[in-house]
């Protein structure tokens, strides 16, 4: 009978449900008032400590920031760079007591400014300073570092990145640079979206500094930038700037602009503006100073200009480079005296005798043989008048009158180069058209593509080559360009490369002074060309605004372009061809 | 408590099929005896039997309870190790995250300084210092041993300098002092001291001063 055993077994007091009952309740009560009295404590007692601590030991959320992209040369060599930067910040809470060993420490260590480091240390009130910012950092975790063994406290650092370029002045001009928050001109400005990339953001729980492994953990990884690739060389870049610098020194100018162009893809091989600034130190210099010059700085081409014109004249066969013309000492013409600038009686030149002498006369009487309209469209069809579209911000489109304002006066100017506005880089895409065979390329200088912030899309994959003018034309116009450096009868031996056959264009304009609106005694003068002649490879532009030495396009900018067309053409490892050249006749 | 298990039991009558009994009967039996031999049939057939008792059910409780708690402690103790061990690999990540951060600062340091050697500026004034000058003209050699084009020895002339042009120098490095002037007040009184309007004459004296100079 199983009876017993169930009584048994239930003996005694355990096995009492009331005594369980109550034994439980007294435990829970325990329970609930040891949670109630956790409860006081938290929240009567010290709640400001405890809300602290949480905040500390808590939720952490921090920015990811995206890691700009990098400019780089067509080598892939930087031309800007981002680097991990640290900012140093100090709470002077803390280091007020010690602030003068710790801004002798900081300034020897830092390179900051003990007086303003000492002041910033001592800030009353305050629990946040800046002491340095944009520090690499390695540096500032060694400065934190020996700080923490010198015993030195309330320094502490924050992520800053930090956007260097290596080559200072080398090519600042196009790169730009980029402030504290925001990218100020030039590739920086115009890629900026393109360069920056997307910010993450990482939520997650920390205990003891490390991050709790199953707590709240969301990451939205940064996006970094992409980078940026030029067709820039950056060492010929380098080699022009200082040519140019010394040249501009030299002729005592206000300025100077050289570009170099690859003359078959319109690859920008060196663009270079003095005075430049330095990108990581861009505050010390002036604003104008600043900016591309090369494409943002508009005038009167001069001579150079006959290049274009006598193409034309050529494409429409309205010429040849062998047309005799009879070319008076001065020409009158409606509203004033046109003169060359050397004193001459009749002289029977052909039109590469025009071109080497660079006559005024000769060229406006050549230009008489245009129709209505032609000469400004062939003009428009260089690139004259219309932004290139490069991928610089601020470009200028130069002037080129429109056709209601476009009187016989103004074309005999515009025949040789005046009244009519350019830019370096417009002049050099002009010049090249003829280099290239009479197709011309739009110059780039982003190589591949990439989408500005305005979503313009430019570089080499955009280029669509256009034919100007015909391939005899601009064969033609390169002979005649070519004794332009010929030592008798031309006006530039100094462009010459020793070697090589050259073909370019001298170019002396007067300059429209800036205050008043009118030609101000100054000159810009310029000299564009290409080598070798015969299978052009480099196209050179260069102009000095203002030389006050007195030199012209073939004494000043002849001699520039010499020495970086000869540099270029043994960098890029471009033999001789070893022809000679041809001798086309320039009197008759 | 007592396991009672009982279980019907059918005696062992032959059966049709469709589970009715079958009954023998003799020849020449009554539909009444038919009855009755189906009737006891079916009374056989309900009939319950007592199971035989077998004795108590005592299946080992210990192992049972064993391999409970030795489930349930190791469940706990490898919950416990397992949170520690992310504990250990979270602060062992921290600490890896930091060492890559700090590695990916050093390489960056380290391609900066890369960087500032191979600039082109910092070659070229070493290169300067060292007397180096670059040629305006090279030849070409082509292989076989022609060359063409034409050298010219390099100078220091066909070298574009690497230093910033020095600042002009002043015309005249000790300009003469520029003396002016001026008319001594008749009388000061304390009014005329006190006129702010006549005070700045020593600045406009020095402004003039500074206007010579600059045309000296």
């Amino acid at each position: 009978v199983p009876a017993p055993s169930l009584r048994r077994r239930g003996d005694g007091l355990r096995g009492s449900s009331q005594f369980r009952l109550r034994a439980g309740l007294v435990i829970i009560a325990m329970v609930l008032s040891v949670f109630g009295a956790r409860l006081v404590q938290l929240q009567a007692v010290d709640p400001g400590a405890y809300a602290a601590l949480a905040a500390a030991e808590g939720t952490v959320e921090v920015v990811l920031p995206a890691e700009r992209g990098d400019i780089l040369d067509r080598n892939g060599a930087p031309l800007a760079s981002s680097v991990d930067g640290l900012m140093i910040v100090a709470d002077p809470s803390q280091t007020e007591e010690a602030a003068a060993e710790t801004a002798a420490f900081l300034a020897e260590r830092l390179d900051v400014d003990y007086i303003e480091t000492l002041a910033r240390l001592r800030v009353r009130g305050s629990q946040f300073q800046y002491i340095a910012r944009r520090v690499p950092s390695t540096l500032a975790n060694d400065v934190l570092d020996e700080a923490a063994v010198l015993g030195i406290e309330g320094l502490s650092t924050r992520r800053d990145p930090l956007r260097t370029y290596p080559g200072r002045d080398i090519a600042a001009n196009m790169v730009g640079f980029v402030g504290t928050d925001e990218a100020f001109g030039g590739l920086e400005q115009v890629f900026d979206d393109h360069l920056s990339g997307t910010d993450g953001a990482a939520r997650y729980q920390v205990g003891g500094g490390a991050r709790i492994p199953l707590g709240t953990n969301e990451v939205t990884p940064a996006i970094d930038g992409a980078d940026l690739q030029t067709t820039i060389d950056r060492d010929l870049q380098w080699y022009t700037q200082r040519v140019l610098r010394s040249a501009v020194g030299a002729a005592r100018a206000d300025s100077g602009i050289a570009v170099i162009m690859d003359s078959r893809t319109g690859e920008v091989l060196a663009n270079a503006d003095y005075p430049t600034f330095d990108a990581s130190d861009p505050a010390d210099y002036p604003t104008e100073d600043r900016g591309a010059r090369s494409i943002n700085l508009a005038y009167e081409p001069g001579s150079v200009g006959k290049v274009l014109t006598l193409a034309a004249l050529i494409d429409l066969g309205r010429i040849s480079a062998r047309t005799r013309f009879v070319v008076p000492g001065s020409l009158a013409r409606q509203d004033r005296v046109i003169k060359d600038y050397f004193p001459h009686g009749n002289l029977r030149m052909t039109t590469a005798g025009i071109m080497a002498k660079s006559s005024n006369i000769g060229t406006v009487l050549a230009a008489d043989r245009f129709r209505r309209g032609e000469m400004r469209e062939y003009l428009a069809a260089f690139g004259l008048g219309s932004r290139t579209d490069l991928g610089l911000d601020g470009e200028s489109a130069g002037i080129l009158p429109a056709p209601e304002l476009w009187t016989s006066q103004t074309e005999d100017r515009i025949a040789f180069g005046q009244s009519v506005s350019v830019t370096a880089i417009q002049m050099a895409a002009a010049v090249n058209t003829i280099a290239n065979g009479g197709v011309r390329v739009s110059p780039s200088i982003v190589k591949g593509r990439a989408v500005s912030d305005q979503g313009i899309t430019s570089g080499t994959d955009t280029v669509v080559p256009r034919r100007v003018v015909s391939a005899n034309t601009a064969r033609q116009t390169t002979l005649m360009m070519e004794r332009v450096v010929d030592p008798e009868d031309g006006v530039a031996p100094g462009a010459r490369v020793a070697g090589y056959r050259v073909a370019g264009k001298t170019g002396t304009a007067q300059r429209v002074g800036p205050e008043c609106g009118c030609y101000d005694g100054t000159f810009s003068v310029s000299f564009g060309g290409f080598a070798p002649a015969d299978d052009p490879r480099f196209t050179i532009y260069v102009v000095v605004h203002n030389p006050r030495n007195g030199g012209g396009g073939g004494s000043v900018a002849g001699p520039v372009f010499s020495q970086l067309m000869a540099h270029t053409l043994q960098r890029y490892a471009v033999p001789p061809t070893g022809r000679e050249p041809t001798v086309l006749p320039t009197t008759w | 408590m007592s396991a009672i298990s009982a279980r019907t039991s059918m005696n062992s009558a032959p059966v049709t099929s469709d589970g009715r009994p079958i009954v023998s009967l003799p020849p020449g039996a009554g539909a009444w005896d038919r009855a009755r031999a189906q009737a006891d049939a079916a009374v056989n057939r309900a009939r319950l039997v007592v199971v035989p008792h077998r004795g108590p059910v005592s299946a080992p409780r210990l192992p049972f309870v064993m391999l409970v708690s030795v489930v349930l402690v190791g469940g706990i103790v490898g919950l416990l190790c397992f949170n520690t061990q992310m504990q250990q690999s979270s602060f062992a990540a921290a600490t890896l995250e930091q060492r890559a951060a700090s590695l990916t600062a050093r390489q960056q340091t380290l391609t900066g300084e890369l960087e500032a050697l191979r600039d082109p500026q910092h070659l070229a004034v070493l290169a300067a210092k060292a007397g180096m000058v670059s040629p305006q003209n090279a030849c070409t050699m082509r292989i076989g041993g022609a060359t063409s084009g034409e050298c010219t020895p390099a100078t220091r002339g066909t070298t574009p300098s690497p230093f910033e042009p020095r600042p002009a120098k002043p015309r005249v490095l000790t300009p003469a002092p520029v003396v002016v002037q001026v008319a001594a007040p008749a009388t000061t009184t304390d009014d005329d001291a006190a006129d702010p309007g006549r005070r700045p004459g020593r600045g406009n004296n020095a402004d003039r001063a500074r206007a010579g100079a600059g045309r000296g």
